[in-house]
């Protein structure tokens, strides 16, 4: 037995796998912040990164480009119906915003939750290892990327910055499980219904929104948005529209199964949305 | 050949890694989940064909960069790299160096670190994928591609490696 214990490699063995799991806990804890050294190695990879990722994407641009060209005049024929209900929606859009700016003017109130800053953004890389669905975007906190800030594509919300460093950020995709991925949104309806995105369903692909009360009804093919109420997001980013609604395992209220109208698989660019009523309130205390 | 050009292939082998992933996200028919490990595979051949210092050297770098700035899970990839880059070398002590050995570890290598970062994810509740999900959707194809990657290019690298090594050991006085 002691023999056992004076085997340099096994004591170097456990010591290490003590360390391993001391950083995974190190690791797992809730991090407002990187330690500078992964924000350095972090960025140096990430200026590597940008670098080859141009022939990269250029190739593989080309292909899709073929497969563009093959769909071009079906396309075409789509978009040109879609052009003209875009005309009519545009009108009313306008006459919509300017009776909007009129009654806030009416009221004396300024901002809404739903103003934002865009930044944009472009993906130059994704966890490879898959597991937890990430992606490495080129812009951070010098160009005012925060923790938890909204990251969407034209199409809707695609998940949350999970960490900043100074040049680049990484983004948690919705489908990410992650008990910490919890988005307050409601269903837009006659009467609105909130509740809480809280986990992601692999095998339907659709997003669950929970705590939804008992007795709203709710019907499929509505739409679900952002609500603004939990603090970093601003309010009416599109989620998705409802699949289902089954009640939670007891009665008490109900669960939304939500199909994702974004695709979370082919992103290139992301514009990362920065509440502009956050910020204001951060001047008044400075 | 400059002595850089192994540290920069495999640093490029690193970054396409996950520029692949991103390119190519979408599942293979929806359902299969290719994880691409060819960094595991440069590990285990440089282990067998330069030495074992290097391979864990190697192991070890390139497990925390990756850990860093793709997983935030830091040690896991580390130690696991540097750990296989071990067991291999003692292994190769009593084997013979050729392709196919390097191959055969290769695939193996691949195997554990799946099932090793499998379990770590359950443990930490990163993951609800069922054991039989996993092995289907996620374990046997990527092995599978892995293994038709491997034999394609299992002797060019073991070439290649051998003529670094030399030029190398050439080059530097000793």
């Amino acid at each position: 037995m002691p023999k056992f214990f004076l085997n340099k490699r096994l004591i170097i063995l456990l010591v290490s796998i003590m360390v391993l799991v001391a950083l995974i806990g190190f690791s797992l804890k809730e991090r407002n912040e990187l330690s500078w050294m992964e924000k350095f190695v972090k960025d140096t990879v990430v200026f590597m990164q940008s670098i080859v990722h141009k022939p990269a994407q250029f190739v593989a641009g080309f292909f899709e480009n073929v497969n563009d060209l093959r769909h071009t005049y079906e396309e075409n024929k789509r978009l040109k119906e879609h052009l003209e209900q875009y005309v009519l929606l545009q009108s009313e859009v306008e006459s919509l915003k300017k009776e909007n700016e009129r009654l806030r003017e009416l009221l004396n109130k300024k901002e809404s939750l739903r103003d934002f800053v865009a930044i944009q953004a472009t993906v130059i890389g994704r966890n490879p290892d898959r597991w937890e669905e990430t992606l490495i975007v080129n812009k951070g906190s010098q160009h005012g990327v925060k923790k938890d800030m909204a990251v969407i594509t034209p199409q809707g919300l695609i998940g949350k910055v999970r960490s900043v460093s100074p040049f680049s950020a990484t983004v948690q995709l919705l489908s990410a499980k992650n008990r910490q991925n919890r988005i307050s949104a409601f269903i837009q309806g006659d009467e609105n219904v909130f509740g809480l995105i809280e986990g992601y369903d692999e095998e339907r692909e659709a997003l669950l929104l929970k705590r939804i009360p008992y007795d709203a009804k709710i019907e499929k093919g509505q739409r679900v948005f952002t609500s603004g109420l939990g603090g970093i997001f601003p309010k009416g980013l599109f989620i998705g529209e409802v699949e289902e609604v089954v009640a939670d395992e007891y009665g008490l209220t109900q669960i939304a199964y939500i199909k994702p109208a974004a695709n979370f698989y082919d992103i290139d660019d992301v514009i990362i949305v920065k509440r502009k009523i956050e910020m204001s309130q951060e001047e008044e205390e400075q | 050949m400059s002595r850089l050009f192994l540290p920069s292939l495999v640093t490029v082998i690193f970054l396409l890694e996950s520029i692949i992933v991103q390119l190519v996200s979408q599942p293979l028919f929806d359902v299969y989940l290719l994880v691409p490990r060819m960094l595991l595979v440069f590990i285990v051949f440089i282990t067998i064909f330069i030495g074992q210092t290097e391979g864990m050297m190697y192991g070890f770098i390139f497990g925390l960069l990756y850990d860093v700035t793709y997983t935030e899970l830091l040690g896991a990839y580390a130690f696991a790299f540097s750990l296989i880059a071990y067991l291999i070398a003692k292994a190769m002590n009593v084997l013979h160096k050729n392709a196919w050995t390097a191959s055969f570890f290769a695939i193996v290598a691949i195997a554990c670190v799946e099932w090793y970062v499998y379990a770590i994810q359950l443990v930490i509740g990163g993951t609800t994928m069922s054991v039989s999900t996993f092995f289907q959707a996620r374990f046997l194809p990527t092995l599978f591609i892995h293994t038709i990657v491997i034999l394609l290019i299992a002797y060019p690298l073991k070439q290649t490696l051998l003529k670094w090594h030399e030029k190398r050991d050439e080059s530097s006085p000793v």
